[in-house]
Formats: structure tokens, sequence, C-alpha cells
């Protein structure tokens, strides 16, 4: 059947207006920090109009759309202040459970990640495995019908307020690195799991370490088989690419960015730095134009069966690097009179942090995009490695 | 051997001040309580006002040490190793300078001998947009935001646009204030003035608006001092993690990729440093400030502090997202140091204007 796309597109435009409460579009109009109190809202209002996951085929509660209407539908969302879905459940481990989860997995956890119900978080990274994934060492050893896991990951995002967490272990030690890594799905309420958050310098709270003392694992929460636990996760990482081919939240940010300038150095006084400001914004959008037609070419050779090749590499470094400049661009804005104003120390309530605090956050946290997400190092190592050809 | 930076002005002051504000650091990041962070704040005020810092520039018959900019810039140079998040440049120079131009020796004698806590309010302070301007005709109406102070600050000196300094007391009835932390865990109040009554013996001049650009180009110059030395320190932190941090089985230092980024950051400190020693000998060697060289010093400052605090960020990783960093802490305070006595397009504003 033919997708009349521009039909596509009105209707979610509609919905995007008319059916996201406005004080969900205001906090991620305003770059407060999203948590789980406006996410899973959000994710029931689309969960009750049968849109609760884009990106899943139909008989798992999808909606079946092809890869344009999933782009046009992210795009929209973005352009109207939607927040974009939670993406650990829809995005990460649900397409894993989907391709490799048991019946009775995807009978178990599918209808909580669409409903909004259950909230997923990822424990891949450690102290001494970041970049270098592989080389993890939570370990987990086998007794009877449970795993037995002991170890430490960090960086948790979310984990504070998560009912589960999707993580890959170490289940035996192989000469190679990447065999020997099991993925398992563990209750955040087990016995022997302590959270504890880590201060960013963002002031938000968001990442955590997790720690794994003894805590007991039903052998069926294991995602398809042991020691195949780097293959789902690299499935699941790929997936995590293709986020780069959305640049409209990008956009929505220096639009955003451009009016934030011409208010706050309007008039002569300030008409030089305005200039320089205004300048710096054009580049970036030069830059963003680029890939936005890229993203679009990523999208048709979804359509059409063909490799992504680079590309996803591409973006992801291209657009991590203009976002910071646009944040950058932000905080020179205003930076003289909100920077010094990072946290109230006197005065409380709900009023109490300075209007617009969040530029000065929201330029901190912009750093985390060329580290998170295979860092710019590791997407560089990467397209060198391909255009080299060794 | 790997790097150490060496400071622009070194010597038994610069090592006293540089153990200070390590010791400060190590007890603020260990508190998370504001009230706890800010008392921690007020001891080590108190401690350097003991130390006799704040009396270094006052002349000696209004009860100082009649020292000079390089006694100052060694404190700086110290303390900016440790990112020591107390009003230096102000307390140092700016205060001293603007109450010495109002030939107030009484109050340059309570600024020595840190009985008077002063917030200096220049003339380009920060307002919010659409708020009350600043004005200023027998009483002072409207406000300022986030300027830096001393903890619990007992007066304000303001420096008007038109050229008045004005001396009140912080209780006078008129001013409230709030009061934030900076990014660089510095303390920072917003003032509000309504109709607040100024007495003529509260304007201490007039007239001294050529005094008031000076003092903030003191400033300016002892701010880069403290961010270069920063700098020097974030560096030689980021080749100590990268020396220890093993990803892929090899210490991520012998990853040329790396190598090379930090060798960029070297470039850009060592350049800086060279400017910003420059503009403190030509500040010795001659009576007329060089606002020049301290203009352009600022400028690159922005600039090149803040490539070296992306970068160390950068470098750092995930860590590079956590106070618990001391390099990081420090890229915060270099991050800052932007937003002090002029960012780069005010600067740049009167280096253009001097071409014109
Ligand atoms: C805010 C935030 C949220 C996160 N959320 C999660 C989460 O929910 N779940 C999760 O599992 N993880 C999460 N992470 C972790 C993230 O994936 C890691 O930070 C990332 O993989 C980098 O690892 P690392 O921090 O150990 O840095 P390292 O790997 O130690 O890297 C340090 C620096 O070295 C560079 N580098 C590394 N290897 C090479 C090389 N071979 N050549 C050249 N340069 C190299 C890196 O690019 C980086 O600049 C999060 C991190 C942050 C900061």
């Amino acid at each position: 059947m033919e997708v009349d796309y521009e039909a596509f597109r009105r209707e979610v435009t509609e919905f995007a207006q008319t059916r996201c409460p406005p004080e969900i579009r205001a906090v991620v109009a305003t770059y407060r920090k999203l948590s789980r109190k406006i996410w899973q809202p959000w994710q029931q209002i689309l969960h009750a109009h049968g849109w609760g996951a884009p990106s899943w085929p139909k008989q798992f509660g999808g909606t079946g759309w092809d890869p344009q209407q999933r782009h046009i539908f992210d795009e929209v969302m973005a352009e109207n202040d939607c927040p974009p879905q939670y993406h650990h459940g829809l995005r990460h481990i649900g397409p894993v459970i989907i391709e490799f989860g048991t019946p009775e997995q995807q009978a178990r956890f599918l209808p909580g990640i669409l409903s909004g119900e259950d909230w997923w978080c990822q424990g891949y990274s450690e102290p001494g495995a970041g970049s270098d994934l592989a080389s993890l060492r939570t370990a987990a050893r086998r007794e009877g019908d449970e795993y037995i896991v002991d170890g430490q990951k960090t960086w948790t995002s979310h984990a504070h307020e998560s009912d589960w967490m999707y993580t890959l272990v170490r289940t035996s030690k192989e000469a190679k690195k990447q065999q020997g890594i099991t993925m398992l799905l563990i209750p955040l309420n087990s016995p022997g799991i302590t959270i504890r958050p880590i201060r960013t310098i963002d002031g938000w709270h968001h990442v955590n370490e997790v720690f794994l003392d003894n805590v007991r694992v039903p052998v069926a929460n294991r995602i398809g088989e042991e020691g195949k636990g780097w293959t789902y996760g690299k499935f699941l990482l790929e997936r995590e690419r293709l986020g780069g081919a959305n640049v409209a939240p990008a956009l929505k940010n220096l639009e955003r960015t451009r009016e934030l300038v011409a208010q706050e150095l309007a008039g002569e006084t300030h008409r030089a730095k305005r200039a320089a400001l205004e300048l710096r914004l054009l580049l970036a959008e030069a830059e963003l134009r680029g890939a936005l037609a890229l993203g679009k070419e990523a999208v048709a050779a979804v359509m059409e069966g063909r490799p992504l090749g680079l590309l996803p590499s591409v973006l992801k470094l291209s657009t991590s690097v203009t976002h910071q400049h646009v944040a950058e661009v932000a905080m020179d804005a205003v930076g003289e009179r909100l920077a010094p104003r990072f946290r109230r120390i006197d005065g409380s309530g709900p009023n109490a942090e300075a209007p617009g605090i969040e530029w000065v956050q929201n330029y901190m946290y912009m750093r985390v995009r060329t580290i998170y997400g295979g860092s710019s190092e590791v997407q560089k190592n990467v397209i060198a490695k391909q255009l080299f050809g060794s | 051997m790997p790097f150490t930076a060496s400071p622009l002005v070194g010597g038994d002051a610069y090592e006293m001040a540089q153990r200070l504000a390590l010791e400060v650091d190590a007890e603020l990041s260990a508190l998370s309580d504001a009230g706890e962070q800010l008392a921690c704040l007020r001891r080590h005020w108190d401690a350097i006002a003991g130390l006799g810092w704040m009396a270094t520039m006052v002349a000696e018959d209004a009860g100082g040490a009649g020292g000079d900019l390089s006694d100052v810039a060694a404190l700086a140079c110290g303390a900016g190793r440790g990112g020591l998040p107390l009003p230096i440049a102000t307390a140092c120079v700016v205060a001293p300078a603007l109450l010495a131009a109002a030939g107030a020796r009484d109050m340059l004698a309570q600024v020595a001998e840190g009985a008077a806590r002063i917030c200096v309010i220049l003339p380009d302070a920060a307002q919010d947009p659409g708020a009350t301007r600043l004005s200023f005709d027998r009483t002072l109406e409207g406000g300022v935001v986030g300027v830096e102070t001393p903890p619990d600050p007992t007066h304000l000196l303001l420096a008007t646009k038109a050229g008045e300094l004005l001396l009140l007391s912080v209780d006078s009835p008129g001013i409230t204030r709030s009061l934030s932390m900076r990014i660089d865990g510095r303390l920072a109040a917003d003032w509000h003035f309504v109709g607040v009554a100024v007495a003529q013996e509260q304007v201490l001049a007039r007239g001294i608006a050529d005094q008031a650009d000076r003092a903030r180009d003191l400033g300016a110059l002892i701010t880069c001092v403290e961010g270069v030395s920063a700098m020097g320190a974030i560096i030689e932190q980021t080749i100590a993690f990268l020396s220890d941090r093993v990803q892929f089985n090899a210490p991520l230092a012998s990853y040329q990729a790396l190598r090379h980024r930090v060798a960029e950051m070297y470039v850009e400190y060592e350049n800086l440093r060279g400017l910003v020693a420059h503009a403190l000998r030509e500040a010795a060697a001659t009576d007329a400030l060089p606002w020049r060289d301290i203009a352009l010093a600022k400028l690159r400052l922005g600039e090149a502090g803040r490539l070296v605090a992306h970068e160390t960020i950068q470098m750092h990783g995930g860590m590079g997202l956590t106070e618990g960093v001391a390099a990081i802490r420090l890229a915060r305070r270099v991050m800052m140091a932007e937003f002090e006595f002029g960012d780069r397009s005010f600067q740049a504003d009167r280096l253009l204007a001097q071409v014109a």
C-alpha cells in the first residue's frame, strides 16, 4: 500500500499539537531535565493512541511504520517540543527482546515498555570499561536456575528511577574479550543492588553508579544464549547510531538560541556582539542543513534496504559538535548574568532558580554529546579505518 | 618526566597560596550542603585576610603592606592551581584600587585588616533584560545580578557609569539581595535597590570613571594570571589521567590522537602565558596600565581557556562530566573567567573602537 507521507505528516502534527500537554512541552522547550515524571504520562498518551512504539512491528504492539514514517514522526515531535520517547525500553532493549527474546520474555516485558509501566536503564559501562566496553568485568556465575552477579556498573542513566536494568556481564574468561559476555535483565529492586548518584557538572541528576553484590538473577532473564551477549549488545548499539539521522531537535535548538540572542542582546549597545553570535549560528545552521540532508539520505537508504556505511558515524560526529557550538553561543549570550547564578543558596520555592539557568546547564551537559554513544575519537577511528581500508 | 607548569610568579607566597587553595578544594569537594560550603568559604576568607592577602596592595601609610602587582600575582598564581573559590582579584586589587583612587584611607585600613568584606559593583555589572536599569540620583534604584562577592559581605562599593564611587552598608534600607553559587563554586549576589537613600559622605568620590576602568583592567589581569595557572594545572592533570587510564589494553596516553590534543592545549597555554607575563612586566614597568595588552590577554583567555577546558572534559570521557575530578573543577573556573571583568566581545569592542 502506498503511504501518503504528506497526509501522515499532517496527522502527526495535529496529534502533537493537540494531545501533548502544554506543561510537558514547556519542559522540553526550556531545556529542563526530562525525567520519568514527564516521559511516562506522554508514553501513556501515545500508547492509548496506538502510537506507543513507532519502531516496532505490528504483532508486538508497534505501529508497523516504515522508516520514512518513523523519521517524519520524530521530526514532527521535535518541531513541536514533544519529548523524544524514552529510549531505553522502546529503542534499545525492546527491539533486542523482539529479535532475540523467547516468547515468554516477549509476553513479560514488551507490554510494560509499551504502556510506560516498566522503566528501563542500560548497565553497560563500568569504571574500567568505557570506550573499550568488551573489557567489562562484572561477573555472573551460574548456580542452578540462577546467575549470581557481582561487580559495578557506572554512568547508568536513570537507574534511580528505573525498574529494570539490561546489562552485559562476564560469564567466562575467553581469549577474545568479546566472547564470554552475556546479556541479563535485572530487576533493580533485587537484594544486593545499591544505586548511588554521580554529581555532574550540569547540576542535574541523571547518572548513577550501580553496585551489584551477589545479586541473584533467574536464568529466565537471560537474553539468547550464554556468551553471545556481545552480539545482542552490538545489535542494540547499531540501532542507537541511527538516532543521529534526526536533526530536527538540533534545528529547533538553533532556532531557540537565535531568539535568545535577539532578546538578550537587543539594542544598539550589543550590536557587535549580537552580530558575532549570529554569524556563529549561521555557520552552525549550514552544518545542520548538511546533516539534515544526510539524514534524509540515511532514511532513503534504509527504505531501499541499502547499507548505511559510514553515514551514522558522520552524522553523530558532526551533529554532536554543532550541538555544542550552538550551546556555546547561548552561553556567550547569557553567561555573564547567569553563569554566576548556577545554584541558588538562599531563597527557596519553585522559583528559586534564576529564570533561564537551563541555558547554562545545557551548555555543560552538551559536552557529553561527543563522549557518549561512541565518543568522537572512537567514531573517527571507525571512519578512518574504512577510508584507509585498514 | 611529564610536564610540570612553572608559575608566572613563584616564591613563598605562591607556594603558600597553592597549598591553601588545594586544601580548600579538598575540603569543599567533600561537602554537599550549601550552608556548610558557605561556612567553609567564610572560614577560609578569614584565614586569607589574617594572612594579609587583602593588605598586599594597600599602601603602608594606610595600614597595608605596600606591595605591588607581582605580589598579588604570586598569590593568584598559587590560588589558581587549586581554583580557590574566593574573589582574589576583587579583594586584592579592584577594591583597594578604587578606594585608593577615592582617598578612602579608613576604609582601606579596614579592607587591609579584613574587617570589611566588600562586594564591588562595576559600571558594566550585568542586569537582567527588562529589569529596571540601575540609576543613581541621590537615591539608588534598580538592580544588578551575578556580582561576585566575598562571604557575608559588609559593604557595597559601587562605581556608577557617571564616575561616582558609592560606599554603602549592605544593611542600608531598601537593599535586598539573593545569593548564588557560580559554576566555579564562588559566591555571587543579585542586588536590588529600591529608593536607597545615599548620603553625601557615602559618595566617596566623583569623576573617577577612568580609575574605575583601570581597576577593572587590574582585575582582568589578575584573572588572566589565575586562568593561566589553572590551565597549567589542567594540562598536568590531563597528562596524568591519560597515562593512568587503560582502554583497549593500552594507556590512553599511547594514542596519538590524544597526544596531539594535549600538545594543542599546551601551545594555547604557552601562548597565553607569554602574553600575560608580558602584560605583567609592562604593568610593573610603567605607571600607565597596559590596557591593550590586558584586553588582548583577556580576549585570548576566553578562547584558549575554553579550548583547554573543553579538551580536558573530552579526554576524561565520562569522568569529564563529574564534579569529582579536580581538573574538571578547574575547567569550570576557567570557563567562568571568561565572564569576569569584560568578556571577549567587551574586550573586542574596546580594541576595535581604538582602531576605528
Ligand atoms: C551523561 C552520561 C550518560 C551515560 N549514560 C550511560 C548509560 O545509561 N549506560 C551506560 O552503560 N553508559 C552510559 N554512559 C557511559 C558512556 O557510554 C561512556 O562514558 C563512554 O563509553 C566513554 O567511556 P569512558 O567514559 O570510560 O571514557 P574512556 O573510554 O576512558 O575515554 C576517555 C577519552 O579517551 C578517548 N579514547 C578512548 N579510546 C581511544 C582510542 N582508542 N583512540 C583515541 N581516543 C580514545 C575517548 O574518546 C575519550 O575522549 C554515559 C556517560 C555519560 C557521561
